[in-house]
């Protein structure tokens, strides 16, 4: 290959953003972040790269094997930022521990994953999350859920659900009816697949009581609204999960006042691969798009890797998947007006003059770098894209609209 | 759960062999394929009483359409989805078009231990035999991959075997079997969650009409 095209390549799974698209996620990320402050969410940034030791504990195999690693000159081993949930237990443990709770905090930036096996496998991707640490309540969870669903329709993201369930639902079902932690992992998996068709194989094949397998094959049917609790109450024997399912009627119940339940699917098969989760869980989704745009949960065992217990519950928007969603369904913000203001001679000042005062009144302006004909001007500004010429000599100032004004970014 | 304006359900159909079956199957579920029956060259087909859109794509090209949300569920062999490797949701084994997806070698020859493996799904050979901690080259063919232990291309092939007819014309023998393989109805996850009750209700209707097929054979 020729040598300068060699040095256009960039790695598999990173990409260039181009106007207007880089525009858009930034106020898009702007847009998140204006909320979560809204909620009383405080913003932290944590470093881009982080000890490997900090991030092992809690974390599970799959993930620990798809982070970028490297050396720093001691020999230490460093890794790219794989996940913002352990970085940001690590600061509330360092630097609030003693603050009062709940804390809230909130985040944007980028993970680093090998393969994240996601659309196009990009390997940088830009998330958005809030963590909500030292408070267990009904009440800490549905917020979340409700914070998820209004960033979702603020964003302007159409058709969109978010499906709720509890790691402890299928963890209590598959131990009551006596599996093993092996077993119980392998019928987890598939859940977290949804590979119903191995899921009926793998329940034929378990030396387990016909009963048992029925209420497994069962849980992908426990979805929909406030009646799929009774019908889950029904699948567990007598006694067993209780004070669980009783927790994520609470939220429910929370999530009906926040007027949030409507976006809602219960789900009491949703199990999601990350070790650290420990009650609800949840992912949001849009039709016709493969990947989760949210997804988080409550998860009260983290912290102790890093110093006092605490419970906490989080969750993470991926930003890329959302602004390539919002493209599809044509709802992100148009190029914004260009002004092109050029100039014969001595009209350089009065140009200069009115882009100041048009940039101070909120309006793209850009200004010549040249004297030009005011042909030549037209076609410049139309090169650029802009909707308005505003053409100065010594003499007086011209004023013209430019038709379509549209800014395709080529 | 939230109804959504968007209600219209696609679903990828595979071309060829495993058509008419499909077909047969769900119109025992109670859905109207009439206008897949007409003979045209139309790829779309449209419903529009019962909001259904039919889509009939090349069947390795299925999971694609059905990852990217260009349909919402599709129904394709479970040797393709095993090659593919997308993120979709397995929801129903359809049992249809059943074969097995299956190491063969030359009759007589000695068991393989590592060497040349020529086939139409080269994902699935090198992780089976990665699994079985030997070492292979694979080879990948796009037809009649019985030629290449013939050649001398290849040691073994992996690929579909369904009576064995063509591997016994070929003085082939099947080795070991891969996967069973049968077409499954395969999900969308955002079209899965999204349309949820439309989904739910058309996999229950499928499985009665499974199950009465069952009954009847």
């Amino acid at each position: 290959m020729n040598e300068k095209l060699q040095r256009l390549l960039i790695p598999e799974g990173v990409r260039d953003l181009l106007p207007d698209t880089a525009r858009q996620k930034r106020k898009l990320g702007a847009l998140i972040q204006d909320i979560f402050s809204r909620w009383g969410y405080r913003e932290v940034s944590t470093p881009a790269f982080e000890y490997s030791d900090s991030f092992t504990a809690g974390m599970k195999a799959e993930l620990r094997d798809n982070v970028f690693r490297f050396f720093d000159e001691y020999g230490k081993t460093l890794v790219l930022r794989p996940d913002y949930t352990l970085p940001l237990a690590r600061v509330a443990a360092m630097h609030f521990a003693n603050a009062p709770k709940p804390l809230r905090l909130c985040y944007g930036g980028e993970i680093f994953r090998y393969n994240a096996g996601e659309q196009g496998k990009q390997r940088e991707t830009t998330q958005a999350g809030v963590e909500l640490i030292g408070d267990d309540s009904a009440c800490s969870d549905a917020e979340i859920i409700a914070l998820a669903v209004e960033v979702f329709l603020a964003s302007g993201l159409e058709d969109f659900v978010l499906c709720l369930g509890h790691i402890g639902f299928l963890d209590t079902l598959l131990a009551a009816h006596g599996l093993g932690p092996d077993e119980a992992a392998r019928i987890k998996l598939l859940f977290s697949k949804k590979d119903f068709v191995a899921l009926q194989e793998e329940v034929k094949r378990m030396k387990i009581s016909e009963e048992a397998g029925r209420s497994i094959l069962q849980v992908p049917h426990l979805r929909g609204g406030a009646e799929v609790f009774a019908a889950a109450r029904e699948l567990l024997p007598p006694g067993r999960g209780t004070a669980m399912l009783a927790a994520l009627q609470s939220v429910w119940e929370v999530l009906e006042d926040y007027g949030a339940d409507s976006y809602v699917t219960l789900d009491l098969g949703l199990v999601r691969m990350l070790d650290y989760y420990t009650g609800m869980v949840f992912e949001g989704y849009t039709s016709g798009f493969g990947y989760p745009l949210c997804g988080g949960g409550r998860y009260d065992r983290l912290f102790v890797n890093f110093g006092p217990d605490m419970p906490a519950v989080g969750f993470a928007i991926n930003i890329d998947h959302l602004l390539a969603v919002l493209q599809r369904q044509q709802k992100l913000p148009p190029a914004e007006e260009l002004s092109y203001l050029a100039y014969g001679k001595g009209g350089r000042a009065a140009a200069i003059a009115a882009a100041l005062k048009q940039r101070a009144r909120g309006i793209n302006a850009v200004v010549a770098t040249a004297e030009a004909a005011f042909s030549q001007a037209e076609q410049e500004a139309a090169g650029l894209g802009a909707c308005r010429l505003f053409y100065y000599t010594g003499d007086g100032a011209l004023e013209k609209e430019l038709r379509g004004g549209e800014n395709d970014g080529k | 759960m939230k109804m959504t304006a968007n209600e219209w359900l696609t679903i990828a159909l595979a071309k060829g062999r495993i058509l008419p079956p499909t077909l047969d199957l769900l119109e025992a579920a109670g859905i109207d394929c009439s206008v897949l029956r007409e003979k045209t060259r139309k790829l779309i087909f449209s419903d529009n009483r019962n909001k259904m859109r039919f889509v009939l794509a090349k069947p390795t090209d299925i999971p694609t359409y059905v990852e990217y949300g260009a349909a919402d569920l599709g129904v394709v062999g479970k040797d393709v989805l095993l090659e593919e490797e997308k993120e979709l949701y397995e929801l129903l084994d359809l049992k249809l078009g059943a074969c097995r997806l299956s190491v063969a070698g030359k009759k007589g020859g000695g068991s393989f231990t590592g060497g040349y493996v020529a086939t139409k799904y080269p994902r699935v050979a090198k992780r089976y035999f990665q699994q079985q901690g030997k070492q292979c080259e694979v080879i990948k063919l796009h037809g009649s991959v019985e030629l290449a232990p013939l050649l001398k291309l290849a040691d073994v092939i992996v690929d579909l075997v369904s009576t064995g007819r063509t591997l016994a014309e070929n003085n082939l023998v099947e080795r070991e079997i891969i996967a069973r393989i049968t077409a499954r109805l395969v999900a969308n996850p955002g079209s899965y969650q999204v349309k949820g009750k439309r989904i739910a209700a058309l996999v229950e209707a499928l499985s009665r009409a499974l199950a009465g097929k069952e009954v009847q054979s």
